[in-house]
């Protein structure tokens, strides 16, 4: 991430989270927070257990944020400081699930039918010793069973509202959204099975190597005073070297979009 | 083929489910995509290759580091014995491969175990160098509370904090200064086999490939039953009382679990120290002060030792000098004593003594660079005083440093002398944290008692990342303690043309904790001269034998060091 767009992160950052900007420019950044994000980000809870119980008028903080050396104020931001870490963990603690609906321009009185969505976008890791990801974005239209790949894309091409726009309806689902998740993790079962698994093999083996110099280190050894040694240490070994899949949900929800808007995707 | 079951995230539905029953509340649509943007940025998507760099923008990584982080990840699955030569940055390379294994997610829980001094500067390392949060230990409670721990050996393996330290689940441990777990019968070395750990990072600045038992019983702990049980091993490997056989087949074993990068192997350009000395004489009243305070050999007030600092201010500044003196008769409860009779003439010298023959040489020396920087050390306030008052009435600018600065201002002081001052006189080598590598001039305006110091000193600048050859000016003044310190020790020693960290490597070897207590006491003990000799050549000669010993080692082809281990 380059730092001109780590900037224009900032800035969407903290107009979408309702933060005032009190200076903008490139390479710095000056915010007044919300209380939302005050207590997300600047890590003072005796302070706002002391403003609630006396019940006063909090006053936020003000953050400067700079993404270029020269400038004077503020915390110099770059891809690996803790600050920017921080931030992208919450965003994903802020909004985890949405709800939306497409919003066309009124087509004069007749009423037009949304189609509910449901998208999520996924990651996907394989991990023994070492480690690896995949990034899935999948939509699964409730009403017919549709699946599409990079949906987020997709969804970052409509406009999109929380509230339901006037003349519009929302089918309903004919899928439920639990098993509508239930397919959309088949989906990714089949897309992953196409993936080569030579590294869980080699895995494998690195653990049954490991395993065996281990057996014969202990062999001789009295089980009495070495067993619980041994069995530490063997469970270390599947700890670090035992293949696994594990999928984690980044975000998700529903979205209602019009018929036109899949005929383009 | 067997493909690993895939464990599904449960944790997203229930939530889900429950806003859908409620209406809400839902999230912002924007922070809905700059998540999924976020988690686009932190992908990784592949096994090799480090992430880490990526994150570190201002850390200056040698490609041999790199190198190594790669090695130790995908080659020795993150079980490894780092043992480069002193110099090389084995702290960086395990700053480096602990932050990759904490960035993929593959390490969380983390103990590093170090010697008790540098507890702190790992710890300002890992934060500052590689944001790492990690936390000295300090409280029990820190164990169990803190992913990144930092702890002495010592203080681990005590009760109550041994007893939690085992309950601990660790995914990396890292002890620095391995070969002090040389011995495998002491609690350190049962301790640290005990701990549950995942991946594991054995740091040794010795080159422990010579002592086969040392071999064998650190790489048992990083993995046991590798190098098979104690006997065979000793069997198949041992011939003799030391010496090693098959070092064909033990150089393969243990070339997959130890990484050592050698100084001439990384390719980089190592300037070289180019060493001058000084033997200043006195001017003709500084001469007639110092010899003035050998009145005072027959007081009851100064004796032994502390006539010896007297000198070695005397030999630095007459204001060092001045100030030691009028805290002492301060100290005396009225202004009439006996003490204030016999300091009046040394005063009175104090007072005449207006040239500073060792002001004039560095004087010198330093309108001789040509606007070059320069760093003089001292050991004394009083002169890094009058050296900037001193500097400054011939028209050089300089910056005063301490140790006790604060680091805001060690900064502010680092900044000011890159960019605004030609000298730089510090009291203190502040053992850690400042990079002065534009710099490649040190005056040693008077030298300290513990050649380790001065080594700290040149330490400073003669690093990695330093692209001049280093000039170090010794100053020493003719005829005082200062000469026999140079005659004694320094120049028995061949300290200079040592690489950096080498002679602490042997102290600590021979079990010398501290050279500076050792060489007091000769200078305070000894009876005459000639026994003080006696004891000064004794001392250096067994530190130059350790040296010798090292250097046929390397040149040496046959050894193990080189040739199993090459």
């Amino acid at each position: 991430m380059e730092q001109l767009a780590i900037h224009q992160y900032l800035v969407d950052y903290f107009t979408a989270g309702g933060c005032q900007i009190l200076e903008c420019r490139p390479g710095f950044l000056k915010v007044k927070l919300t209380v939302a994000l005050d207590k997300l980000l600047m890590n003072r809870p005796f302070y706002w257990h002391y403003i609630e119980k006396i019940g006063r008028e909090p006053e936020t903080q003000v953050l400067a944020l700079k993404t270029v050396q020269t400038e004077e104020e503020g915390d110099f931001i770059h891809f690996g400081s803790p600050r920017l870490h921080q931030i992208f963990a919450s965003t994903k603690n802020l909004a985890r699930y949405v709800r939306l609906y497409e919003e066309r321009p009124a087509n004069g009185k007749t009423q037009t039918p949304l189609y509910p969505w449901l998208g999520m976008n996924v990651k996907v890791s394989f991990q023994c010793d070492l480690k690896k990801d995949f990034l899935f974005s999948l939509g699964l239209n409730l009403f017919n069973g549709t699946i599409l790949n990079h949906f987020q894309e997709k969804l970052e091409s409509l406009p999109l509202t929380p509230k339901i726009p006037d003349y519009c309806y929302t089918l309903t689902p004919m899928i439920k959204p639990q098993s509508g998740l239930r397919r959309l993790e088949a989906v990714i079962e089949q897309v992953i099975a196409q993936e080569d698994f030579h590294w869980a093999e080699e895995a494998r083996e690195r653990l049954q190597n490991d395993l065996d110099l281990l057996e014969r280190f202990y062999e001789d050894l009295d089980p009495e005073t070495y067993g619980a040694a041994y069995e530490k240490e063997k469970q270390s070994l599947i700890d670090l070297y035992e293949p696994k899949i594990q999928t984690h949900i980044i975000n998700g929800g529903l979205f209602y979009l019009t018929e036109h808007a899949m005929h383009n995707f | 083929m067997m493909r690993p079951k895939i464990s599904f995230d449960d944790t997203w539905y229930p939530d889900f489910a429950e806003r859908m029953e409620n209406d809400g509340p839902w999230g912002d649509f924007q922070l809905y995509k700059l998540a999924y943007r976020a988690e686009k940025e932190l992908l990784l998507p592949d096994f090799s290759d480090l992430a880490a760099p990526r994150h570190l923008p201002h850390l200056e990584l040698f490609p041999h580091q790199i190198e190594t982080a790669k090695t130790v990840i995908e080659k020795m699955h993150g079980k490894a014995i780092l043992a480069d030569e002193v110099g090389l940055g084995k702290t960086i390379e395990a700053g480096l491969i602990m932050k990759e294994y904490m960035i993929r997610g593959l390490a969380k829980k983390i103990l590093i175990l170090v010697p008790a001094s540098l507890v702190l500067q790992w710890a300002k390392e890992l934060n500052e160098k590689f944001y790492i949060p990690a936390v000295p230990q300090r409280k029990a409670y820190v164990w169990e509370q803190c992913d990144v721990v930092i702890s002495s050996i010592d203080t681990a393996k005590r009760s109550p904090h041994a007893e939690i330290v085992l309950k601990q689940d660790y995914d990396l441990v890292i002890i620095d200064e391995a070969h002090k777990l040389k011995n495998h019968k002491t609690k350190n070395y049962q301790f640290a086999r005990q701990i549950k750990k995942k991946f594991c990072l054995l740091l040794t600045a010795t080159p422990i490939q010579n002592r086969l038992d040392e071999l064998y019983y650190l790489v048992t702990l990083l993995k046991p039953g590798y190098l098979g049980d104690p006997e065979s091993f000793f069997r198949d490997y041992r011939s003799g009382k030391n010496k090693v056989k098959n070092e064909e087949s033990l150089r393969r074993l243990v070339n997959k679990v130890m990484v050592r990068n050698r100084r001439v192997d990384t390719g980089l350009k190592w300037p070289k120290r180019i060493v001058e000395f000084f033997e200043i004489p006195l001017s003709k009243e500084e001469r007639t002060l110092y010899d003035s305070l050998n009145t005072l050999r027959k007081t009851e007030f100064v004796q032994g030792f502390s006539l010896l600092t007297l000198q070695r201010e005397a030999c630095s500044s007459r204001e060092a000098l001045y100030m030691t003196i009028k805290k002492m008769l301060d100290e005396q409860a009225s202004e009439r004593t006996r003490l204030h009779e016999i300091m009046a003439p040394i005063l009175a010298n104090i007072q005449n003594a207006t040239r500073h023959s060792k002001a004039e040489k560095a004087l010198e020396i330093i309108q001789a660079l040509n606007g070059e920087k320069v760093i003089i050390f001292t050991e004394y306030r009083a002169t890094q005083l009058y050296l900037q008052w001193f500097l400054k009435q011939h028209g050089i600018s300089s910056v005063p440093f301490r140790g006790g600065f604060k680091r805001s201002k060690k900064d502010w002081m680092r900044t000011l002398f890159e960019k605004n001052a030609q000298v730089f006189i510090a009291t203190e080598a502040g053992g850690e944290g400042i990079n002065l590598q534009f710099c490649h001039h040190v005056i040693n305006y008077d030298l300290p008692w513990n050649p380790m110091r001065l080594e700290q000193r040149i330490g400073r600048i003669h690093r990695l990342g330093q692209k001049e050859d280093v000039h170090i000016y010794n100053f020493a003044t003719k005829g005082t303690v200062e000469e026999h310190i140079l005659k004694l020790l320094y120049e028995k020693i061949d300290l200079f043309e040592n690489v950096i960290g080498e002679l602490d490597d042997i102290l600590t070897r021979l079990e010398i904790v501290s050279l500076d207590k050792e060489i007091e006491d000769i200078f305070a003990s000894s009876e005459s001269e000639g026994e003080m000799r006696i004891k000064m050549d004794n001392l250096t000669s067994v530190i130059n034998a350790e040296l010798a010993a090292r250097k046929e080692g390397e040149a040496d082809g046959t050894t193990c060091d080189s040739s199993v281990f090459g």
